[in-house]
This record gives C-alpha cells, sequence and structure tokens, in this order.
C-alpha cells in the first residue's frame, strides 16, 4: 500500500486525476465534477434507484454490450475487407485462422442480439414506471432514437458475413423501402447503392455500420445520460411535485 | 456498582451503566426517497452489473459459435427465407398485408407512437391504478408484438407455412 | 439605415446562409449517394430459338434473371424478381406455378397474381427475335399486371412443392 500511496502523492498522479483523496462527501462529490467519466453519473441519487427491481440496470447492461461490440468490432475490422469477392472468405479465415477470431466472432454476434434485447427491455422497464414523464419526455424521445438506431446497426452488421442469410435478409427489408411512398424508389436506390443488392450495397452497409451510424450512437448515448443525471434528482412522482409547486396559502383564523 | 469488582468487557472497565436514550441520538430511519451518494453505493452496483453481463456474452460465446450459412447466392433464395429475428414480426405481417402497409405504415405508427407517448400521455401520476389505460394499451402491444415475433422466427417454415417448431426449426439467429 | 435595421438584417442573413449551407450539403449527399444506373442486368441477353421455348412449363435464362415460357404461342420473359419483397420465385414443376418461398405468393404460368401478399403479377421483360434467336431487353421492364388479370386460365396440374398457408 504504501507504493500506492506514493503514486498517489506523486506530481504526475495528481495532474491527471486533480481531485482529493475520497474521504467525505464532499471530495467524492468534487470528483464528479472533476472526473470526465464520473461527471456523466449525478453526485446523488435516491434510495429507491438503488434496487434491482427499479431499473433491472437494463440501461447499464445496454452500455455495457455496446462497449463490447465496439471493441469486439474494432478486432473483426482489422481482418475484414467489405467486398463480395473478400467478405466470405475474410469471416470463414477469422473463425479458422485467426487465433480467438471465432471467439470475437461470437461475442459481436452474442452481444448484437442481447443489446437488442436489453435496449428494447430497458424501454419496457421505463415505461412501467413512468419514467418519461415530464419533464423527461425528450429523454424518452432519445432513448426511441437510440432504440431505432440499434435495430439499424444490427441490420447492416447482418449484411457484412455476405452468406445466404445475410444477402436475401437485406434483400426483403430494403424492397421494403421501395414502398414509401413517392420517394420510395430512391430510397431504395440510395440504400443500396444499385439495382439489387451488391458491391456498392456492401460498402454502403459497412460504413454506415462502423462509422455514421457509431457516432451518431455515441453523441446521443452521452446526450442521453447528461440528460439523466441533471433530472436524477426530481421528486420522483411529477404529480406530487406539481402539488408541491403550488404555492401553499395559510389561513390566518 | 461495586467497585472492588470492575467489570471488563474487551479489556475495558465498565463504570457505569446509564438509563435513557442513547447520548448522540436517534437512529434515522431512512426513506426511498432520501438520497445517497453515487459513488459508492450506486457505481458498486453498476460494476457489479456490468460484469455479470460480460460473463453472460464470455458464457454464451464460449459455448455457441455464431452461424455462417453459405456464401450469398443472388440465383438461389432460400426456403425458407428468414429476416433476424427482431423484424419477425414485421416478415410475419409482410406475409399477411400490403407492403405498403406492413412494411411502411404499422412501423412508422410504431416509431411515431413510441416518440409521441410523453406528448399524448399527460397524466403525471406514476401511482399504477391512476395510469390503468397506459398501461393496459403498451401491455397489448407489448404482447401482441412479442407473439407475432415469435410466430414469425419459430413458427413459419418453407414458403412461410405454418410449423411446429419441436417437429422442424427453421428459427435463424 | 437605423442601427436596429442592420441588426435584424445581419441577424437573418447568417440564420440564411446557414439555411443555405445546410441545403447545399443536403443537395450534395444525395446526389453522391444516389447511384447512376444503367436500366436492367446490361441491356440485351442473347437466349434461345423460339421453338425451344415450351409451352407447359418455363425455362430459366440467369443472365436476364428471367424465365422463359410461351403463352398462347407468344414468347414472354417473365422477372424472377418477386414483385412482393424482391426473393427469387422459383417454378414448381408439379403444380406448374411459380411460388415465393419468402412469403408465400402464388402466380400461375403467364405470371398473373393467384395468391399471397405481392401487390401485382410478376413483372416482365420485352423480347424480340433477332435472326431466330430471342434477346431478352432487360432495359424495357414491364411492370406486373395488377391482381386480377387473367391471361391464361391454368388450374394447379399437382400438388404444390411445399404446403402453403395461403393455397
Amino acid at each position: 500500500m504504501r507504493v500506492v500511496d506514493r503514486i498517489k502523492g506523486s506530481v504526475a498522479y495528481r495532474s491527471i486525476f486533480r481531485l482529493p483523496d475520497a474521504v467525505t462527501e464532499r471530495d467524492r462529490a468534487a470528483a464528479h465534477w472533476s472526473s470526465f467519466l464520473l461527471h456523466l453519473y449525478p453526485v446523488k441519487v435516491r434510495r429507491r434507484e438503488l434496487r434491482f427491481g427499479y431499473s433491472a440496470f437494463l440501461g447499464v447492461a445496454s452500455m455495457v454490450l455496446f462497449g463490447s461490440l465496439i471493441i469486439s468490432g474494432i478486432y473483426l475490422m482489422f481482418f475484414y475487407v467489405p467486398s463480395p469477392a473478400n467478405a466470405y472468405g475474410n469471416i470463414q479465415s477469422i473463425q479458422t485462422d485467426v487465433a480467438f477470431g471465432q471467439y470475437i466472432r461470437n461475442v459481436h454476434r452474442w452481444s448484437a442480439h442481447l443489446m437488442v434485447i436489453a435496449v428494447a427491455a430497458h424501454m419496457a422497464k421505463v415505461f412501467y414506471r413512468g419514467a418519461y414523464k415530464p419533464p423527461k419526455e425528450f429523454n424518452w424521445v432519445i432513448g426511441v432514437v437510440l432504440l431505432v438506431l440499434t435495430l439499424l446497426m444490427s441490420f447492416t452488421g447482418y449484411l457484412l458475413p455476405w452468406d445466404q442469410l445475410a444477402f436475401w435478409a437485406v434483400t426483403v427489408g430494403t424492397s421494403m423501402a421501395s414502398y414509401v411512398p413517392l420517394m420510395g424508389e430512391t430510397t431504395k436506390e440510395i440504400l443500396l447503392g444499385g439495382p439489387s443488392v451488391g458491391s456498392a450495397t456492401l460498402v454502403r452497409f459497412y460504413v454506415l455500420h462502423v462509422a455514421v451510424l457509431p457516432a451518431i450512437m455515441v453523441f446521443l448515448i452521452a446526450l442521453h445520460m447528461w440528460r439523466w443525471r441533471k433530472d436524477a434528482m426530481l421528486t420522483v412522482d411529477a404529480a406530487e411535485r406539481s402539488i408541491a409547486a403550488e404555492p401553499v396559502i395559510e389561513e390566518v383564523s | 456498582m461495586d467497585d472492588k469488582e470492575p467489570v471488563v468487557i474487551d479489556n475495558h472497565r465498565v463504570l457505569g451503566v446509564v438509563p435513557g436514550k442513547p447520548a448522540v441520538g436517534d437512529r434515522k430511519v431512512l426513506s426511498e426517497d432520501d438520497t445517497v451518494m453515487v459513488w459508492p453505493h450506486l457505481l458498486v452496483r453498476h460494476a457489479v452489473a456490468a460484469l455479470l453481463v460480460l460473463l453472460l456474452v464470455m458464457v454464451i460465446s464460449l459455448l455457441f459459435d455464431a452461424p455462417l450459412r453459405e456464401i450469398a447466392n443472388p440465383t438461389n433464395t432460400p426456403n425458407p427465407e428468414k429476416a433476424p429475428w427482431y423484424f419477425a414480426a414485421l416478415q410475419e405481417l409482410l406475409a399477411h398485408f400490403h407492403p405498403l402497409v406492413a412494411g411502411v405504415l404499422v412501423p412508422g405508427a410504431i416509431i411515431g407512437g413510441l416518440i409521441a407517448l410523453p406528448y399524448i400521455d399527460r397524466n403525471l401520476s406514476l401511482s399504477p391504478e391512476t395510469r390503468r389505460v397506459a398501461r393496459v394499451t403498451f401491455t397489448v402491444f407489448l404482447v401482441v408484438w412479442i407473439g407475432l415475433t415469435l410466430v414469425g422466427f419459430a413458427f413459419r417454415g418453407p414458403n412461410w407455412s405454418w410449423v411446429w417448431p419441436w417437429n422442424e426449426w427453421h428459427g435463424e439467429l | 439605415m437605423s442601427e436596429m435595421d442592420r441588426r435584424s438584417f445581419l441577424g437573418r442573413a447568417w440564420k440564411l446562409a446557414a439555411g443555405a449551407i445546410a441545403a447545399a450539403g443536403a443537395w450534395t449527399s444525395w446526389d453522391l449517394l444516389k447511384p447512376r444506373l444503367p436500366a436492367g442486368f446490361g441491356a440485351r441477353i442473347k437466349t434461345v430459338s423460339p421453338d425451344a421455348v415450351p409451352d407447359n412449363t418455363v425455362i430459366e435464362v440467369p443472365q436476364a434473371r428471367a424465365y422463359l415460357t410461351k403463352i398462347e404461342g407468344e414468347v414472354v420473359a417473365l422477372s424472377e424478381v418477386c414483385s412482393h419483397l424482391g426473393c427469387r420465385v422459383p417454378f414448381c414443376d408439379s403444380s406448374g406455378q411459380f411460388e415465393c418461398p419468402c412469403h408465400g405468393s402464388i402466380f400461375n404460368r403467364a405470371g398473373d397474381f393467384l395468391a399471397g401478399p405481392a401487390p401485382r403479377g410478376m413483372d416482365k421483360y420485352a423480347v424480340e427475335v433477332v435472326d431466330g434467336v430471342i434477346e431478352i431487353n432487360t432495359e424495357e421492364f414491364i411492370t406486373g399486371a395488377p391482381p386480377g388479370t387473367e391471361t391464361i386460365i391454368e388450374p394447379p396440374k399437382g400438388p404444390a412443392c411445399t404446403e402453403s398457408s395461403h393455397a
């Protein structure tokens, strides 16, 4: 422990973590304001929020799965070229030639499925708790957009192995877009980059999957958490809060 | 108390016992709405939850391999052709309704409805009794959607005909 | 011009400029991403002589992703891409009909809509006989006939290839 204390007292350590030792509550609150990661959290929450039954920690689960997807996805990117000539062979060699390749691909695939479940369950839990009520309406909207983005991430990733499952699911999925009134055919062509699923589609879905959609998601997740922190200390029942906000006029007899 | 025979507890001599309340004050009974510090109370729970989720992913990934079918072949549609499971409900609807309805209007209405929910339901109360309409509506939607997903995922076989999953399995993950 | 006028003019001007740049960005990305399509799979595809096209079943032309058959003596080219959601529609020899594996749409040999969720019959391509060989013109795409059209009346010859919920 002596060494740890030395490191913690060093000039370098103090320049990175500019917080006091967490001895008192005040020190720990200070950490929330001076730490980038901690500042996404509120300083205090109500005790009910600690219970499993309150949130089932589904938001945390979604975040962890998103992190696991980013890390496993980056590993996969080292071995994958998005072209019809290479894609399928790349996946095969990831599974057979790359050390732990099959395991990393499994982590990516199963995390994706679990994340769809976790995000949907998170939404249901928030609904039944009534946590979309004023003033949290807009954070609910961000959550719905994040659910749609999760599905789009999953769907764009589905094409990348370029197997039969991928090809036909995306053929059917993008054909649905062609029924959008007025601009359906154009929407479909922009998605596919051609008249049917082909090499242009694979590149487009790849770019959406590894760059465009994750960037939007990271931004929206940050916004989602920031707004959650801002509202964390509100009275739990909005109806009670509005009653409490009414001016109380005491009758003088 | 007798001074000649000192009572000793844990190497400490007991000088006297005083009747009445403790000197420091009453122990507070905490309510659900009292606040606690996020660090460490919430953070440690989140850390445990995160570790459990990671453990689950690791175990599943060690036990089951991600599927990889034959290479894509534009001249041969597999039969049945299955969408990923989270679109199975939509695929089931597509087999019954015009694509404009099942492929555009229904998903559009679901997303639009979810986004509009907090602006439609202006009831501020959180107690389940006063939220009956909202809860029933949402539950019915959830049950129908999960049911359709199950049917599309597990109960549909070649040419989108009905199969029993314990007889033939056609679900794809 | 008074002080206030200049202020509100500048206030409007930068908002307008921002809007114009956003519109230009949207237009650029739209045009950039919209593919320039050559129609069809590469224009004309030479196939077989008209005599080789059967009038009781179909033959497949994979390069054109189409089928050829004879309806009342006329050669017809049917696109094998389902008019519903783009699956390949195989021809079922035992029933003499097209049966889509994706959502169970059924078409007769002439591509007329019979059952299922497809919004119209099978799409067609124009055909032409040049030097005794049928050429499928994939640039000339003919949208399938609406449901109810009956070019030919051919009841199923036999059992469907797979039991369908829409049969």
